[in-house]
């Protein structure tokens, strides 16, 4: 049995810790995830300036929402959406594990494989949920 | 050199109509259309033969629908276009009108906003875009992150955040053209089913169809054709933004601050100037949020004023006196019209139960996925 991607080109689900896949401007700098192609959106680069990039899946939990009516099958309600400042940059959305409270807000945020569905040739589609770090206090954004 | 619309042609409302907002039905797009245009002509004191440029804001219906509908008020010949900017679209189209009549292209212009809620196709699909959350955020989640964040910064409740559909809701029973006509207490808000964070289904807009529409003129036209330049009101400003990137800040209130700001700039104002304010209310959150990026209130200060009925029809300044996207609904193409259409209202003193005494400044505003900003600057004349 191997492990599939439920995004494919957003990560490999080969790795043993999520790790995000990013871009890269050569010319300003600019991280974004998801991957940009064609152009950088700061600065105009074209695509030959843009590199991939690994991001760590780790950062700050800016906002969270439960959501208690979902009209897709890929997911069943409630679920956690989390909004994440990324420690490389990129603020980004993604589910996370549990129903965490609003007193989350602020703390550490770290992604974990999460088996979503099995594939019909048996394969586990796997997705990074990001987890809150439970075992220190709040961080930079906390009020 | 570039210019601002008010160092053009003076720019001037003389026309309004509406088409009631209400749920989906079998009426035909053409019907909802020519019925708020035939009322906009009545009520500028105009025929159809009159209009010279036309604009058709629409996102959600069909492909060239403006022909098939204008033709049942007589073929013209006139150019028409239908201008496509998510919720923005009967905004833009109003700008597009207000162009036309400041730059001299024409001398009457009409923007007209319909739409039925058939096709709701996004962008990122077609684009190649994949992100973690996918389909699992949909725009009510994107508000209520926006929401969480809100009462985390600032000790808002969601009750205060439910304030804002109450009153709006208020101000919609009011409206004969509102799709949700019942004043609603906080507990009728409050109560399920809850929708995505702090938000309840009260709190989310309608989208159902209508239309919406606004004559503008110009100086020569309103002479020429004998228009009543006492409820005449002139468009002082028009502005349009678009995102670009913010670092660890959410678009939503960056793009509504720097949008205001050149439209006051434009006009010569300051939001203390503003008395009747119709924004982009799809979520509760969205009011705080856009009352605070306008400078209608200190950042984190717009739940307790509100709930002080400072934003209430007879408060500090009135905000969404129509009922707003919460209750007169959110048709998508005619709602940026809509709004054109409300200030209007107020500024001639003719809103009738919903009139804000001694209204004389207001201001349009409407976001539009992209993401995309537009707001528009109309005061009474003298």
């Amino acid at each position: 049995m191997t492990r599939t991607a439920a995004h494919v080109g957003l990560y490999d689900p080969r790795d043993e810790v999520p790790t995000l896949r990013g871009t890269r401007c050569e010319a300003c700098g600019a991280t974004f995830f998801p991957p940009l192609g064609i152009g950088c959106e700061v600065c105009g680069a074209t695509a030959d300036r843009l590199g991939a990039v690994p991001i760590a899946a780790a950062g700050v939990l800016h906002s969270l929402a439960t959501v208690h009516l979902h009209p897709g099958n890929d997911i069943s309600a409630p679920f956690a959406i989390g909004e994440i400042q990324l420690d490389d940059g990129p603020l980004i959305r993604a589910t996370l594990i549990g129903l965490p409270d609003l007193d989350s807000i602020g703390r550490r945020v770290e992604a974990q494989w999460v088996v979503g569905r099995t594939d019909g040739d048996g394969n586990e589609v796997v997705e990074p949920r990001f987890a809150v770090v439970s075992d220190c206090g709040p961080v930079g954004g906390a009020s | 050199m570039t210019r601002t619309l008010r160092e053009l042609r003076p720019v001037w409302m003389v026309g309004v109509g509406l088409h009631p907002y209400q749920k989906a039905s079998e009426t035909p797009y053409t019907a909802l259309g020519v019925h708020a245009v035939r009322a906009a002509l009545a009520d500028a004191g105009l025929g159809w033969k009159q209009i010279e440029s036309a604009y058709t804001g629409t996102a959600t219906t069909a492909m060239g629908m403006s022909r098939l509908m204008y033709r049942h008020l007589g073929a013209t010949g006139i150019p028409m276009a239908q201008v496509e900017n998510a919720s923005a679209s009967g905004s833009t189209a109003f700008r597009q009108a207000c162009i036309d009549v400041a730059a001299g292209l024409a001398d009457v212009a009409i923007a007209v906003g319909v739409d039925k809620p058939l096709r709701f196709g996004m962008p990122q699909g077609p684009a190649g875009v994949r992100d973690l959350a996918g389909g699992r955020v949909l725009p009510f989640t994107h508000f209520a992150l926006l929401a969480n964040r809100y009462i985390h910064d600032h000790g808002a409740t969601p009750e205060q955040l439910a304030l804002v559909a109450v009153k709006n809701s208020r101000n919609g029973a009011l409206n004969p053209n509102a799709q949700r006509r019942r004043a609603r207490t906080l507990d009728e808000v409050l109560a399920p089913p809850q929708i995505s964070g702090p938000l309840t289904r009260l709190q989310c807009c309608p989208v159902g169809e209508g239309a919406a529409a606004a004559i503008v003129a110009a100086d020569d036209a309103i002479r020429r054709l004998r228009l009543d330049t006492s409820r005449a009101v002139r468009v002082l400003s028009s502005a349009s933004r678009s995102e670009t990137v913010y670092r660890g800040e959410n678009f939503d209130a960056a793009l509504t601050r720097e949008t205001a700001k050149i439209a006051l700039d434009d006009a010569g104002l300051k939001p203390a100037d503003l008395d009747v304010v119709e924004l982009h209310d799809a979520f509760t959150i969205e009011e705080l949020l856009y009352i605070e990026a306008m400078g209608l209130a200190p950042v984190g200060h717009a739940a307790a004023e509100l709930a002080e009925g400072q934003f209430d029809i007879g408060g500090r300044v009135a905000v969404s006196a129509s009922g707003g996207l919460l209750s007169m609904g959110h048709p998508i193409g005619p709602t940026g019209v809509g709004q054109i259409c409300e200030i209007t209202s107020q500024l001639r003193g003719e809103a009738g139960p919903r009139q804000h005494a001694g209204a004389h400044t207001g201001l349009a505003h409407m976001v539009g996925v992209g993401a995309v900003c537009v707001v528009h600057v109309l005061q009474k004349a003298g």
